[in-house]
């Protein structure tokens, strides 16, 4: 029981700075992105009119978030904003299904990971409401409704961040917490691979859903 | 008079199966009393249909009843368990187990009333889907028994598991709080699955042929109003499992305490508010089944913005749990660390309930205007901010209890 919450670390010194790595971490996020790289090519090497199985993936993927994206913000915004969604939804759905295959773990069972997409989105989305605003139309949105609610409205948006990213690291990590701990104590064929079936496949899909239709609205909300 | 270990465990043992049925008996009761209600309104406005009626009536009763038979099993137990605890972290651990099944039935049992009641109603404006509707009913229903069910499991966990190793101090409150969470944490996802079992029964017999889409989105909505209970079992797992031995006693137990108090009373609010966005949600495809793939996007933002409250009390809950502790003599840090937790718990019930009541009108309304989709998320989101301003006070007030006082 103890390994429930240990994260093997790779620590190198320099300068007297300890640099810690968490290695499984880092080497499980290569995999997931080289599997999407991997997709990509299979994907595009040969567009055809009758497409190959990859082909038809991919094209189901983009089209449904060409037009979620589209839907959220205008159709000019959309080509600039599009890769960034669909690229982050194929990102965390891999990540998230990832647990079910022996031996790897899921990336965002790392509060890193998440924390580090929910930071990407924040600046994303105030970049966005900069450039849409102007910095003078952005600022007073803080001084809404009354000038003193400003600090609040600072706290509101910095609690957006941590409450995106603990939504998805909370739901797997307590996945594989329970996973864990029910196979520790029955042996069974039946129940372990049910649940990491429901928390692995059905919950992953959801929350990666959820993370990147949070990122596009946080988007949208500033621009709109 | 005076009292040995043997002795305490059997007291905490009754103490803890009164809790338990005493609790359990609230919800079942209820959600049977909500079945039979819409069964005799059913009956008068269909007479001809009463046998159909009144035999869905029963078949979603028995199911409502089972989150107490849950509770009567756990107490039957403890009553005539031979604990074989030697140590006084068995008691606490038998009045958690108790507080687990009796609090962790309330919920299930009031939600599985809902599916029954409007399969009743469901039945007496559609004789003829009555079989799917009876189907429907019965997977809607075990749906919200899955609250229980994990109370069950961390109950039966707290009577058998031996964790007589680790010092008496700190464990029995992790015990204790183990306990409290989850029998808290189940409250608010079996009342809110409720409702999208008792919506789609009515969708379906108002769209027949929509009924495969139908208890699909009942499924989506119901499995993600699971998710803060599933948090406050992550909580109350983290809690029996991990070694707390080392600490010391003396802040520790109140922070362990208070981890429980946070993660259970913040996920009753969650729960309940993402119950609402499921239950429009199977309203609105019912209404238009065309717009079921706008219709559930909305429906998991709302969720996932309902569930913040219920984030907040597991980030609570977390660092109360990891953060080292000196020493502590005098009673004032146990206490702020207490008040730490009840006050992230209690603060996050109303935001969780608010952000499921915005959510719940913004995807009623998409379901019936689907062109101003993008423009009903938005005000969803803005609004929900404003809704859940409280929930970051609550947050902002217990960080500066556990860090600055």
């Amino acid at each position: 029981m103890e390994d429930l919450t240990k994260i093997p670390q790779f620590v190198i010194k320099i300068f007297g700075v300890n640099l810690v790595f968490n290695v499984e971490t880092i080497i499980m996020s290569w995999i997931v992105m080289a599997a999407l790289i991997l997709f990509g090519i299979l994907a595009t090497r040969k567009i055809d009119f009758l497409p190959n199985p990859f082909q038809v993936v991919a094209e189901f993927i983009i089209g449904a978030f060409y037009s979620l994206t589209k839907d959220a913000l205008d159709a000019k915004m959309a080509k600039k904003y599009f890769p960034l969604i669909c690229g982050l939804f194929m990102f965390l759905l891999l990540s998230n299904w990832l647990g079910i295959l022996p031996k790897l773990s899921e990336p965002t069972r790392d509060l890193n990971t998440t924390l580090g997409f929910g930071v990407l989105g924040f600046f994303i989305a105030h970049h966005a409401g900069i450039k849409a605003k102007g910095f003078k139309g952005y600022a007073s949105g803080y001084f809404q409704p009354i000038f003193f609610m400003a600090p609040l409205n600072v706290i509101g948006e910095l609690a957006k961040v941590i409450s995106i990213s603990f939504r998805l690291y909370g739901n797997i990590l307590g996945g594989s917490i329970i996973i864990l701990i029910v196979s520790h104590l029955i042996y069974g064929l039946v129940l372990p691979p049910v649940l990491i079936c429901f928390f692995g496949l059905f919950v992953g899909s959801i929350q990666a859903f959820v993370f990147t239709m949070l990122t596009l609205v946080y988007i949208s909300v500033q621009v709109k | 008079m005076t009292l040995d270990v043997p002795t305490t465990v059997k007291l905490a043992s009754y103490v803890g199966a009164g809790f338990c049925i005493g609790l359990g008996a609230i919800g079942a009761a209820l959600g049977e009393g909500f079945t039979a209600g819409l069964a005799n309104q059913s009956i008068s406005s269909d007479p001809r249909k009463s046998g159909d009626i009144i035999k869905n009536m029963l078949v979603g009763q028995a199911i409502a009843e089972s989150a107490g038979i849950f509770a009567l099993v756990i107490a039957i137990l403890l009553i005539f368990l031979e604990s074989p605890g030697t140590s006084l972290v068995k008691a606490a651990a038998l009045v958690g187990a108790g507080l687990s099944m009796g609090l962790g039935a309330v919920g299930s049992g009031i939600g599985s009333g809902y599916p029954g009641g409007k399969a009743c109603l469901g039945i007496s404006m559609q004789p003829t889907v009555s079989g799917r509707l009876t189907t429907n009913m019965l997977i809607g229903s075990a749906v919200c028994q899955t609250p229980a069910i994990f109370s069950m499991v961390i109950a039966l966990m707290l009577m058998f598991l031996d964790f007589g190793k680790g010092a008496v101090s700190p464990t029995w409150a992790a015990l204790l709080g183990a306990g409290i969470c989850m029998g808290f944490g189940a409250i608010g996802s079996g009342i809110g699955s409720g409702y999208p079992g008792g919506e789609a029964c009515l969708g379906i017999a108002r769209q027949p042929t929509a009924s495969g889409l139908l208890t699909t989105n009942m499924l989506i909505g119901s499995a993600v109003c699971q998710t803060p209970a599933i948090f406050s079992m992550v909580i109350a797992l983290m809690l029996m499992f991990l070694d707390f031995g080392k600490a010391p006693p003396s802040p520790t137990w109140a922070a362990l305490l208070g981890a429980g108090i946070s993660t259970g009373l913040a996920a009753i609010g969650s729960g309940m508010g993402g119950g609402m966005a499921a239950g429009a949600s199977c309203e609105g495809v019912a209404r238009n089944p065309d717009t079921i793939g706008q219709t559930t996007t909305t429906m998991l933002v709302g969720q996932a913005v309902s569930q913040t409250p219920s984030i907040f009390g597991l980030l609570v809950s977390l660092i109360l749990m990891f953060k080292v502790y000196p020493e502590a003599t005098t009673l004032a840090a146990p206490m702020a660390l207490l008040g730490a937790g009840l006050c992230m718990g209690a603060g996050g019930i109303g935001p969780g309930i608010g952000n499921g009541m915005t959510a719940q009108g913004a995807v009623t309304w998409v379901a019936r205007n689907i062109e101003a989709a993008g423009v009903l998320t938005r005000t969803m989101l803005v609004g929900q901010a404003v809704s859940q301003s409280t929930a970051i006070y609550a947050m902002v007030v217990s960080l500066v209890l556990m860090f600055v006082v």
